[in-house]
């Protein structure tokens, strides 16, 4: 079971990053940004995003199959954590430079993430206040 | 941040919580019965189709967004939909807020903040 989440969790973090890498290069190639039609083409006419759409799918199937088992508080920090995994990425495939601000700010986001992830697990079963 | 990223990132943060409160609102509301005629319901008035066409909308802000700031700075601004979906769900939905849900929703917001003023 253990390993059923592991590869779930690494599933879903895949997809996610798949999503948001096409959908920078989708929109970079669309550039410059027009709310007009021929910008919608442009986005359209490049195959980056029906990768973006793939890891849409993939990653609500992913999330879908793991909250039938996986508890709710490392499965809601886990399908936030493509931060991480966007910021290696972006440094690595489009040169991004990662800034001291940055890594100062990730840290205290995945920090925040963290403690609702174990809000949510603790107490997801009392959520609503009495009216 | 230039004024058209910040409109933008502005744009995806209310249509994303619009979204998933429009959503929250269909899916919970408790007259709609079960299976296929909850469906029914559901289809048959607007807060589906509000949170379907908020979610329209924001794929096209968000894509027009990313192209304009560098990624890893992006996913990391938008961050702040998280906070904006729980502090809405607790004054629209009555959720709780625990201190430990608090202190999360600060340190995920105090990121944001650093990240957008380093940009």
């Amino acid at each position: 079971m253990k390993r059923f989440y592991a590869i779930g969790f690494a599933l879903l973090l895949a997809f996610d990053t798949l999503n948001l890498v096409c959908f920078k290069l989708a929109g970079t190639h669309a550039l410059p940004v027009e709310m007009n039609l021929a910008w919608a083409l442009r986005v359209f006419s490049y195959p980056w995003i029906y990768g973006a759409v793939v890891g849409y799918i993939g990653a609500f199937v992913t999330w879908m199959s793991l909250l039938k088992h996986a508890p709710i508080g490392p499965a809601f920090a886990a399908s936030h954590m493509e931060v991480v995994s966007v910021m290696v990425l972006s440094y690595w495939v489009f040169n991004e430079p990662v800034t001291p601000t940055q890594i100062v700010g990730a840290i205290a986001i995945v920090a925040g993430i963290a403690c609702l992830a174990v809000a949510e697990g603790d107490e997801g079963e009392h959520d609503v206040v009495p009216a | 941040m230039q004024g058209l990223a910040f409109a933008l990132w502005l744009a995806n943060v209310l249509l994303d919580t619009g979204g998933q409160l429009a959503f929250k609102a269909a899916a919970g509301d408790e007259r709609a019965g079960d299976g296929l005629a909850r469906w029914r319901y559901m289809l048959a008035r607007p807060w589906i189709w509000v949170g379907i066409a908020c979610y329209v909308l924001e794929f096209v802000v968000w894509i027009a967004f990313l192209s304009l700031v560098p990624l890893s700075e992006g996913v990391l601004l938008g961050s702040i939909n998280i906070v904006a979906i729980m502090i809405a769900g607790r004054f629209l939905f009555r959720e709780r807020l625990s201190p430990l849900r608090v202190t999360g929703i600060l340190l995920v917001a105090a990121g944001v903040a650093i990240v957008g003023a380093g940009a």
